[in-house]
């Protein structure tokens, strides 16, 4: 008997384990207050739609903008730094000692200066997102082959069409590669400010049915944080399938956020 | 440009960015309740690293972090190698852990409270259960890092299995090694923070996260200038390490 | 050293010339060091011919063509293309292969031939029909819509030389096209390539390692001295055309490949 194949393998533990979510507490195994039953958690869902719905809404405003500082900074700086030699020898290896710094600790001081709504959520996560997408982006730059640039030159390409039509396809895969990391890194950033200091999202609504115990609500808001994560990452992916059709191999596969090379890591840190 | 010459650039921008920091709130242009001046962060810093709640937050937070990176390392290490050796168990869970990482762990902190009460257990399990994470993922960068023509070449001269991890997995993977640890422990160190600013009695998280709130602006300063000094230190000093074993790789 | 010439053949007049290189030398200035690259190089190529150039590695076989192609600046002699300087890049031209597929993996293969003619704000629809005939002309028919890392190393060059004629140049530049394939593939495109040579009249200068490559090819074969390059032979390559695979058994063809390798053994 051959092994059943690895897709059906991951969807059976994925069944499985969504079960257990509904036996375990049914059974009394585990107890209410440590995991409710995933029916209660669901029909919590449904019934406070509201609130849940407008504490998301709030996070998704903060994330846009994050996004927006995270990869628009990120990528600009990141696409300098990777380009030009100078500046690349000058600060790069800044950056990467910076990089060392967990960025967390910076939060308490964002509320101290923006307060505690949604300024200082930006600007952390809009951070929090900063330096890998800029150090990947630079690592992406880097490897644009000289050899298209003097191809284009070779058919009479003026420097303005070197840069549209050779440097910015090129490096639409670092690109996209850099929006996928930064937004997930982004998402990451405002759930946990939130979760740490706010009086709005859903991750504050984690933190406040903590503290009165109301576990299916805690649930509730952490099953939404899971589905904006992943529904962002397989959209961001789909995406960056669509534009990015003519890349046989590498960056579109591979996940939001390696950690291998010191390129990306931070994305699963909180 | 020479090394010099940038290294010289480089301390003259360090400079720009102390000597602002401390002129602006003095010359009021920036408001000095917002931005302390330098020489105030100074002082404050020298007089906190004399008290004993300080002193006993860092204790706290140095022990936290070993234990919670002696727990993560062997664990994802392991469970690293195994996904990497194993081609049928990797094919299942790879493609899991691809999607784990860009999930918040930070909502999973209410699980570790209600399993551990606020303390010690919560904030090293929370920060083993991030690191975790990372380590398996670079453990299985970094076996897959070994080619395989090396150990048939290795294998055709003769060499015993033990030879091969000694001669040939070691030195191939010790950059790779040395490069996941360092990785770990930012990540380590970002999740000792987290839980501890998240809920604790006691720690450096919990201490600047108490100083952001109550606006104490030159302790709160302060405690992210150690913080990150350390952090700064520890990098750089296996980075050298890397760039030592490393000098291979190209 | 003067060009030897194997056969005293008549020369040809001089609105016949397609390339005109006198006395061209050129040194890098790398940082304080100064790199003497190429020294008084002379070439006469005639309209229509194919020219092979050899020489050890580093000799600057590459800078060469760089300036043949307006790629890269001189330091002292001329290069006239069809009685011309040529100071930058013009495809009309001049038309340029790559060692490596500098195929732009973005582009489909018909938009890769397409790309000069869109540089130069062609139309769309003539650009499309002129880039479906040189698809054709260089046998890859209905391959218009594959992205390069789709096709074989072979079918790479052959849409490189398609993208290198798309724009008529009289002249084509190929550095080393073939390098990086099997020795197989390598003898069919050479073979492919006299083809669209022999239907396009037009003139080729071509690079190589291989000498077994320059004899089957050429017409006249330059070969080059190491660093500084100097041009230390001129070989007629006088082996009738078209040329076939038999005839790289032949005592005329081992003679010549011979003779160039003389050359480049006592020149290092
Ligand atoms: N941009 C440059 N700056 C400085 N030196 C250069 C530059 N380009 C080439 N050179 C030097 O000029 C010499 C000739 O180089 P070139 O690439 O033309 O040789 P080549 O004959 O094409 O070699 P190969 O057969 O290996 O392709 C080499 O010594 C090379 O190091
Ligand atoms: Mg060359």
């Amino acid at each position: 008997m051959t092994a059943p194949s690895p897709i059906l393998v991951r969807r059976a533990i994925l069944v499985g384990l969504i079960a257990l979510w509904e036996i375990l507490p049914r059974l009394q195994v585990v107890p209410e207050l440590f995991l409710p039953a995933l029916s209660k958690v669901l029909v919590v869902l449904a019934s406070d739609w509201q609130v849940f719905g407008g504490a998301l809404l709030v996070t998704l405003y903060e994330v846009g903008l994050a996004i927006v500082i995270a990869c628009g900074l990120g990528i600009t700086v990141g696409a300098l730094v990777g380009g030009v030699a100078s500046l690349r020898s000058l600060l790069l290896p800044v950056f990467s000692s910076l990089y060392a710094i967990p960025i967390v600790i910076l939060y308490p001081l964002f509320t101290a200066w923006l307060g505690i709504g949604p300024q200082s959520k930006i600007v952390f996560a809009g951070l929090y997102g900063f330096f890998p997408v800029m150090l990947s982006t630079a690592a992406g730059v880097r490897v644009i082959d000289p050899q298209f640039l003097l191809a284009a030159r070779s058919m009479g390409a003026t420097l303005t069409q070197q840069v549209t039509r050779v440097i910015i396809p090129a490096s639409l895969p670092t690109v996209f590669a850099g929006l996928r990391l930064g937004g997930a890194l982004a998402i990451i950033g405002v759930v946990v400010a939130e979760m740490l200091t706010a009086s709005a999202g859903i991750g504050y609504l984690v933190t406040l049915n903590r503290t009165i115990l109301d576990s299916p609500r805690v649930y509730a808001a952490i099953l939404a944080i899971l589905l904006l994560s992943i529904l962002y990452d397989v959209a961001s992916r789909a995406l960056e399938r669509r534009v990015v059709v003519w890349q046989s191999t590498g960056r579109q596969s591979a996940p939001a956020a390696r950690p291998v090379s010191t390129a990306t890591p931070q994305a699963t840190a909180a | 440009m020479q090394r010099g010459l940038q290294t010289l650039i480089r301390l003259a921008l360090l400079a720009l960015v102390l000597g602002l920091w401390e002129v602006l709130p003095r010359i009021g242009a920036v408001n000095p309740m917002l931005l302390p001046p330098l020489s105030d962060v100074a002082t404050t810093l020298w007089g906190l690293l004399g008290r004993a709640n300080v002193r006993e937050a860092i204790a706290v937070t140095t022990l936290e972090v070993i234990t919670a990176f002696a727990i993560a390392v062997p664990l994802g290490a392991a469970a690293g190698i195994l996904l990497a050796e194993n081609e049928y168990l990797g094919a299942i869970f790879k493609p899991m852990l691809f999607y784990v990482f860009s999930i918040p762990k930070s909502i999973f902190l209410p699980l570790f409270i209600l399993a551990f009460g606020i303390g010690f257990g919560q904030k090293v399990g929370y920060a083993a259960f991030t690191t975790t994470f990372v380590v398996m993922m670079s453990a299985t960068a970094a076996v897959e890092s070994v080619r395989g023509d090396y150990i048939l070449v290795a294998r055709s001269f003769g060499a015993t299995p033990a030879q091969i991890i000694w001669r040939i997995y070691v030195p191939c993977m010790m950059p790779v090694l040395l490069e996941t640890l360092r990785i770990s422990m930012i990540f380590n160190f970002t999740g000792v923070m987290i839980a501890e600013m998240y809920a604790s009695r006691t720690g450096i998280g919990h201490l600047i996260s108490n100083w952001g709130e109550n606006f104490q602006l030159p302790q709160l300063f302060a405690g992210i200038i150690i913080l990150s000094a350390v952090a700064i230190a520890f990098n750089e000093t296996v980075r050298r390490l890397e760039a030592r074993v490393g000098a291979w790789r190209q | 050293m003067a060009a030897v010439s194997m056969n005293g053949s008549a020369r040809a007049p001089a609105s016949d010339i397609a390339l005109e290189v006198r006395g061209l030398s050129h040194v890098y200035e790398a940082g304080d060091r100064a790199v003497p690259a190429l020294q008084d190089i002379d070439m006469s190529v005639r309209a229509g011919r194919f020219i092979v150039i050899v020489g050890p590695s580093g000799c600057g076989k590459t800078s060469l063509l760089m300036m043949m192609a307006g790629l890269r600046a001189h330091s002292a002699g001329t290069l006239l293309c069809q009685g011309r300087p040529i100071p930058t890049p013009d495809p009309t031209r001049v038309g340029v292969v790559f060692q490596e597929a500098s195929l732009f993996p973005w582009l489909t293969t018909l938009d890769n031939i397409e790309f000069p003619l869109s540089l130069r704000g062609v139309p769309a629809e003539e650009r499309r029909r002129r880039a479906e005939a040189m698809l054709s002309l260089v046998g890859l028919k209905g391959f218009g819509a594959r992205y390069p890392h789709e096709l074989s190393g072979g079918m790479k060059q052959r849409v490189s030389i398609a993208r290198g004629l798309v724009q008529d140049p009289p002249v084509l530049l190929m550095d080393e096209p073939f390098a990086a394939l099997d020795e197989q593939t390598r003898m069919t495109m050479g073979h492919e390539l006299l083809r669209i040579w022999s239907t396009t009249s037009k003139t080729v200068v071509f690079i190589t390692h291989s000498l077994t490559e320059a004899v089957y090819l050429a017409d006249e074969v330059y070969v080059m001295s190491p660093r500084p390059g100097r041009i230390i032979d001129h070989i007629e390559i006088t082996l009738p055309r078209p040329r076939t695979y038999e005839m790289m058994a032949t005592d005329v063809f081992g003679r010549l490949r011979e003779r160039i390798w003389q050359q480049i053994r006592h020149a290092q």
